[in-house]
């Protein structure tokens, strides 16, 4: 029994060996004295100069994040109300249908969904840049948010809804009021999950930047084709500390919330046992 | 006599080809606790939502307070809805739930604030307003959505088989604080059940529903001493139904005997069917009673003994008696004249009520 637990460890450590190990790499490289990854020559902040220098990539960055902002936010407006919409279907078989629909750009490669993009805003004559990746981000983004969106819906009970109509709600009041709240961890879960799909979208993005606007995947690809530059391990080392925080803090705050709960249904018994 | 707050003019309903409801007609007055009594599917839940407003009639016409009501949406009209899993808001705690509908009608925020607690301490649950709505046991839930529709005071309250979810002491509780309730508000209730021990103990009205139809309705005394027809007599309470041949008025004759009743208006040598309730049955030595039966099965149930017995005909008899007897003993059976009832076969109730009218 207590060998298998051992087993079982051993396996563990070995899969997140595997998984941390480059990106482990490639911070401890970014320390590096030295211009390449070959030899580790001694310790210096020195990429961490350059890249806080280059105002081209700092840019970048802050385009990336106000592409993943902008983009999420209005993915999940569009795709919260779709998925409503989507909901109220009566046919069974429409909804099946335009669920498929959604599902189909889910799997559709990348690369395919990007080409059909370049050649659709050529087409109708939109000037490639910020507008174009917005619009694309927020296009595939889309069916990510509905499929987050629809299960917290159909696990929402109708009769809900027919308690705000019968206390005297408009169907505004219904759906800001119930239904809304309601199914608010699904709408954060779809910001959040379109908010990552477009932070790291390299594909679609690849084909409709067009010239003087980049991403950081457009960007750090661009680069990575002219031998990899210690600056871009020095970015990297920085994105993956902040998004070790924000799991962190993700973490710390279901915990509070949980202990929250805990301590008042906690208080609740002890009234009671009074 | 306060006047009609609902009323039922020939409704249909019907979802896509299957009619649910089939010419339904009532009146409902204000300030009695009215029960829709049926089994699943009998079309009492839908007559339910459509006084809510949740459907629309296919035909008739619904009136409340004298003004046809068909297509007032449910919002705006001045009735609530207890449902039947509750349908509290879990984002919201007990106060705001409660207050959802006088916020939504804009009342102001300090009548408010006493309304709920006034709700609050008419359903038991004074200082609960802050918790959550799944910290709350089943029946604080329930009492908790009675508190959130009676808050609004609405001329009529629904009750969609509000108990059915909880356990059989609760349930029995509740049933006490509901009728209790109802009348210290005065307000109509009209509670839906498919469980007629239930119907019986809250109600001033029950109507029996089946199949679509209102079958009867009366009150619980009338329908459980004189039901209209077989379904009716079997589906209140436990019954013997032996069929029969009215020979005279207020003489029956089954099981090849002649018996007095109090029935009367039939034609003469009419076939019928005849009810007695278990609980009118006495056991009596053999050959002392009206007629004899052999006992079957006995099963002890802490308040009487359940018997169940056969007569020469083969008719079997359900007998409740407080007295042990032994199985396969051959006992007599007494009853009075006024706990046999006489059932015709297709008799409407208007045409039963005519003729109970003439002789009673």
């Amino acid at each position: 029994m207590k060998k298998k637990f051992h087993l079982s460890n051993l396996y563990l450590i070995l899969v997140f060996a595997v998984l941390y190990l480059p990106i482990l790499y490639l911070i401890f490289y970014s320390f590096n004295a030295g211009k390449t990854m070959d030899k580790f020559t001694g310790f210096s902040w020195q990429h961490y100069l350059t890249l806080f220098a280059d105002t081209r990539m700092i840019s970048i960055v802050i385009n990336t994040v106000i592409i993943a902002v902008l983009s999420a936010l209005i993915a999940t407006l569009i795709g919260t109300f779709g998925a409503l919409g989507i909901q109220q279907l009566r046919k069974r078989s429409l909804r099946n249908c335009i669920l498929s629909l959604n599902n189909v750009l889910m799997v559709s490669p990348d690369v395919i969904i990007g080409a059909s993009f370049l050649i659709f805003f050529t087409f109708l004559g939109i000037k490639l840049g910020f507008g174009s990746v917005l619009l694309s981000h927020i296009a595939f983004s889309i069916p990510i948010v509905v499929l987050m969106v629809l299960p917290k819906i159909d696990e929402m009970s109708q009769v809900m809804i027919d308690a705000a109509y019968d206390l005297g709600a408009t169907k505004w009041q219904a759906l800001t009021r119930v239904v809304l709240p309601a199914i608010t961890p699904g709408i954060f879960a779809g910001y959040f999950m379109a908010f990552t799909y477009s932070l790291d979208d390299f594909a679609v993005t690849f084909f409709v930047t067009g010239n003087g606007f980049s991403t950081l995947s457009v960007e750090i690809y661009s680069r990575a084709r002219q031998g990899i530059d210690l600056e871009v391990n020095a970015l990297s080392t920085l994105m993956f500390v902040v998004s070790l925080l924000l799991v962190g803090g993700y973490y710390a705050l279901t915990r509070y919330n949980e202990s929250k709960k805990i301590h008042r249904a906690r208080a609740a018994e002890e009234e009671i046992s009074q | 006599m306060a006047g009609k707050v609902i009323e039922f003019r020939h409704v249909i309903k019907s979802f896509d080809e299957t009619q649910v409801l089939k010419q339904i007609d009532f009146e409902i007055e204000a300030g009695k606790f009215y029960t829709l009594l049926g089994p699943s599917g009998c079309g009492k839940t839908t007559i339910l939502r459509l006084i809510a407003g949740f459907l629309h009639p296919t035909s008739g016409e619904i009136l409340f307070n004298g003004q046809t009501i068909n297509e007032v949406p449910a919002n705006q009209r001045q009735v609530n809805t207890v449902f039947q899993d509750y349908a509290l808001f879990p984002h919201l705690n007990v106060e705001q739930n409660v207050a959802f509908g006088l916020e939504i009608k804009k009342v102001d925020k300090k009548i408010i604030k006493n309304k709920i607690s006034d709700a609050l301490k008419l359903v038991q649950l004074s200082g609960y307003g802050q918790r959550n709505i799944d910290e709350l046991s089943g029946g604080q839930k329930q009492r908790v959505a009675i508190a959130r529709a009676i808050v609004n005071e609405p001329k009529v309250l629904l009750l969609d088989e509000p108990l059915s979810a909880l356990d059989h002491k609760l349930r029995k509780e509740m049933q006490g604080e509901l009728r209790a309730l109802q009348q210290r508000l005065g307000i109509t209730f009209i509670f839906v059940t498919h469980d007629q021990e239930e119907a019986l103990a809250m109600s001033d009205q029950i109507f029996v529903m089946n199949a679509g139809k209102i079958l009867q309705s009366g009150t619980p005394v009338d329908i459980y001493d004189e039901p209209i027809n077989h379904f009716v007599a079997d589906f209140i309470g436990e019954s013997n139904i032996i069929p029969g041949k009215m020979k005279d008025d207020y003489i029956v004759t089954f099981d090849g005997h002649d018996f007095e009743c109090v029935d009367a208006g039939m034609k003469t040598n009419e076939a019928v069917e005849i009810v007695i309730r278990p609980e009118d049955l006495d056991i009596a030595p053999a050959n002392t009673g009206k007629m004899n039966v052999t006992v079957d099965t006995q099963l002890f149930r802490g308040v009487d003994y359940q018997i169940t017995a056969h007569d020469v005909n083969d008719n079997e008899w359900k007998i409740n008696s407080i007295h042990k007897t032994t199985v396969g003993q051959m006992v007599g059976l007494n009853f009075d004249p006024e706990d046999i009832h006489v059932m015709r076969f297709g008799e409407d109730e208007a045409t039963f009520d005519a003729r109970l009218e003439q002789y009673e």
